[in-house]
């Protein structure tokens, strides 16, 4: 793992990579971000339920899935008061034990108000594209 | 089930206070075995629980509207902020819904959050897409 606090990203150029962030995801972490975030939905904690419901098993919850995508900016940009915007969409479920890994690129720069918008996606180790739609915009450091 | 006449309805949770040992175990939950990244901070995405479910369990809850929780899945999230959170800060937090559509027989809920700190700047704001099949 990189050192927790980089510095803040002060330029960005159309296609620049963001550094992608991997993550494996255990059910022991789906728990701790139910308690943590009050959504206890039991697709997300029961097992047996998610079964009853279609599901393969319990599955992630989007957000702690956005969550991390939000991690992966903060950490390419210099800090979590570098990124304004996020958004996605959740489009396939991320399951127990798989790893998640955010991308992303640079599609737009603004220099007249120092910002960087970039595309973002999250893939499951299982192939799955979790996160579709990504969007995102940073503030640079000037 | 929710339709347009629902449309511009309003959830409000005010003083919500922002709870630094919350935030802690939120950015721990989302570090999972990993190192926290900027324990100091509070997480961005810690809107979910200071903006958007206080309203959102209101909008659940509504039985005029009779959202199914059963058919429910968050198909997409936008989240803009202007301002940064601090633990102890107090927010007022408010979601509208926006729109109601039936499309290839689900119905897609549009929900606005705005969360707004105790100094009157916004913190938060968001936009949900919710499915009900």
């Amino acid at each position: 793992m990189s050192a927790i606090t980089n510095s803040p990203l002060t330029s960005a150029v159309v296609g620049d990579q963001m550094t992608p962030l991997a993550r494996t995801v255990t059910q022991e972490q789906i728990n701790a971000y139910a308690d943590a975030s009050g959504d206890h939905n039991p697709i997300h904690v029961d097992p047996e339920f998610a079964r009853a419901v279609g599901l393969p098993g319990t599955i992630a919850h989007g957000f702690l899935e956005m969550a991390i995508l939000t991690e992966a900016v903060a950490r390419w940009a210099g800090g979590y008061e570098r990124v304004g915007e996020v958004s996605c969409r959740f489009s396939k479920p991320l399951l127990p034990g798989e790893t998640v890994t955010c991308t992303g690129h640079v599609v737009t720069v603004d220099d007249s108000n120092g910002t960087a918008a970039l595309e973002l996606e999250a893939t499951s180790s299982s192939g799955d594209r979790v996160l579709t739609n990504g969007r995102a915009t940073v503030r640079l450091a000037r | 089930m929710p339709d347009q006449s629902h449309v511009g309805r309003r959830y409000e949770a005010n003083g919500q206070v922002v709870d630094g040992a919350g935030a802690r175990a939120f950015a721990q939950a989302i570090a999972g075995s990993d190192e926290v990244y900027a324990a100091s901070v509070v997480p961005p995405t810690y809107a979910a629980v200071y903006c958007l479910f206080p309203t959102l369990y209101q909008l659940f809850g509504d039985a005029e509207v009779g959202v199914s929780l059963a058919g429910l899945v968050h198909g997409e999230q936008s989240f803009t902020w202007p301002n940064p959170v601090r633990s102890g800060d107090v927010v007022d937090a408010t979601a509208v819904i926006a729109s109601v559509e039936d499309k290839r027989g689900m119905t897609f809920l549009g929900i606005d959050h705005e969360a707004h700190r105790q100094d009157g700047e916004t913190v938060c704001r968001g936009h949900s897409l919710m499915i009900i099949r």
